[in-house]
């Protein structure tokens, strides 16, 4: 069983994101880490750079697979976790905690209701 | 799923020690159990147990079986005798690489070879091909069951087992010796850069030999490793795997197993091409790339510094123990120097990387002086 975290909002190429005012941090989740295996390189996303909800941000790459990591939702990455970057490890050890990938500043809350909650997620990912 | 994959002899035990599997060469394979990482560091810095079943062995048998192996295989094989392991490639007859395999000397008429699991019909039907009068070949590889054991603590846990004293088994020799009642073949081999041994034994007791040396194993905080292991522990010390690092269309010269190649020898297959190759010089070459960024994978082009392409990566990987990306590869000549700095790139992305020094990792094998 993957651990799924309530009051996260999920999509479907296993992204998460968490949502507080304006800001969303976004993450890969247990599910994910657990598919990609030891995970060696994550690139390190743009400050400022304006993304669309679906755009590949950034790639991360585990010894067997490199993968795009794609934004949950539109707006302006305002935040990159320079620790995970550092030491990408933590992704797989702490997928939804420590190892979270950028922040971003959401622009329209709106597209919040596309994503998946805890539960429907779950079921997608059984 | 594959209908035609065929399942490793062990391949219950493993789902139950938890393995992920993968397709591999048309077997169902374990590529990992705890994960990669920790199986490879247990093998540099302990030990570890790999179930390498699906490796292929083909007996040659007969009168003057040596000297065929002799003719098929390009190291010398002549000089060796019974105890003697030797690494070669086995060529066609333009030179491309059929496979690389060990040899093992069991007399002037028995020789065992052990070669990959992709290739052991294509190796079988090579060899028939090309057997002497008399020879017999008989592929083994259904019946038989190899594991590894690697790592510093590779010896001292098999010890347990036997009052044979291994330190007799040197670097690239095997013996036959008695464990848990049993005769098995036992050499100081492997594919991991660590001193270690290759265990072959009939499959019905491979399940109780296993879970013999895994119990034990416990003591030395043993993994049980997979093939994902497997092939970061290979690379990591620049030993090729076939498929990927060499084939039928690369040559002993370019690929940097010259090393492998005993050119003095009266006559072997594919003698004549190669000494035209060494004689008109080779036009590429197989070197290392330390790679930032990202892993530049098999199939990736190498660029140089104006993006011209000049190679293509074969293997890469990412060194545990170095926490680097490394990369290997073919460039074209008079690429291929030390320090020289080239772009390694999927097509969407691109990574820099420099030529270094092979291999990335210095094997500690026990050789001897």
């Amino acid at each position: 069983m993957y651990r799924v975290v309530e009051g996260l909002f999920y999509q479907k190429t296993d992204e998460w994101l968490k949502v507080e005012d304006d800001t969303g941090t976004v993450g890969i989740t247990d599910y994910a880490q657990d598919k990609l295996g030891d995970i060696v390189f994550l690139e390190e996303a743009k400050i400022g750079k304006f993304v669309n909800k679906g755009d590949a941000v950034i790639s991360i790459e585990s010894v067997k697979a490199a993968a795009d990591i794609h934004s949950p939702i539109s707006g302006e990455i305002s935040e990159v976790n320079l620790e995970a970057v550092q030491n990408p490890q933590i992704i797989n050890e702490d997928p939804f905690g420590k190892g979270w990938l950028f922040k971003i500043k959401i622009k329209n809350k709106d597209e919040l209701k596309d994503l998946m909650d805890a539960k429907s997620y779950s079921e997608y990912r059984k | 799923m594959n209908q035609n994959l065929k399942k490793i002899p062990l391949f219950n035990l493993h789902e139950k020690l938890g393995a992920k599997f993968i397709e591999f060469a048309n077997f169902l394979m374990p590529i990992y159990y705890t994960s990669i990482k920790d199986e490879h560091l247990a093998v540099r810095e302990r030990v570890g147990i790999f179930d390498v079943s699906h490796m292929g062995e083909i007996k040659i048998l007969g009168k003057d079986a040596k000297k065929f192996a002799n003719y098929i295989l390009t190291n010398n094989i002549e000089k060796t005798n019974f105890g003697d392991v030797k690494y070669s490639v086995m060529l066609n007859e333009n030179g491309g690489i059929v496979d690389d395999l060990f040899s093992y000397t069991i007399s002037d008429d028995e020789i065992l070879l052990v070669v990959n699991a992709s290739n052991i019909e294509k190796d079988y039907n090579h060899i028939k091909k090309y057997l002497w009068d008399g020879l017999n070949l008989t592929n083994e590889s259904d019946k038989t069951v190899e594991f590894a054991v690697q790592g510093p603590k590779a010896q001292e846990l098999l010890q347990n087992f036997t009052n044979f004293n291994l330190d007799k088994i040197k670097y690239f020799k095997f013996d036959y010796i008695n464990i848990f009642d049993e005769n098995m073949l036992i050499s100081r081999t492997g594919y991991t850069g660590e001193d270690g041994f290759e265990i072959y034994m009939n499959k019905e007791i491979g399940e109780m030999v296993f879970n013999k040396i895994l119990n034990k194993g416990k003591d030395y905080d043993i993994r049980v490793c997979g093939l994902g292991a497997r092939d970061t522990l290979r690379f990591e010390v620049c030993y090729w795997l076939y498929g990927n690092d060499i084939d039928e269309t690369i040559n002993p010269i370019e690929s940097g197993q010259k090393f492998l190649v005993d050119i003095n020898k009266e006559n072997f297959l594919g003698k004549d091409s190669l000494i035209k190759i060494i004689s008109e010089g080779v036009k590429r070459k197989f070197v290392g790339i330390e790679v930032l960024g990202g892993i530049g994978r098999h199939g990736y082009k190498i660029l140089d510094k104006n993006k011209n392409e000049i190679g293509f990566i074969s293997s890469g990987n990412y060194s545990f123990v170095l926490n680097k990306s490394f990369s290997l590869g073919y460039v074209n000549l008079p690429h291929g120097e030390i320090g020289e700095e080239v772009i390694i790139t999927d097509g969407k992305r691109e990574f820099s990387g420099k030529i270094v020094k092979k291999p990335f990792l210095k094997p500690r094998v026990k050789k001897e002086e």
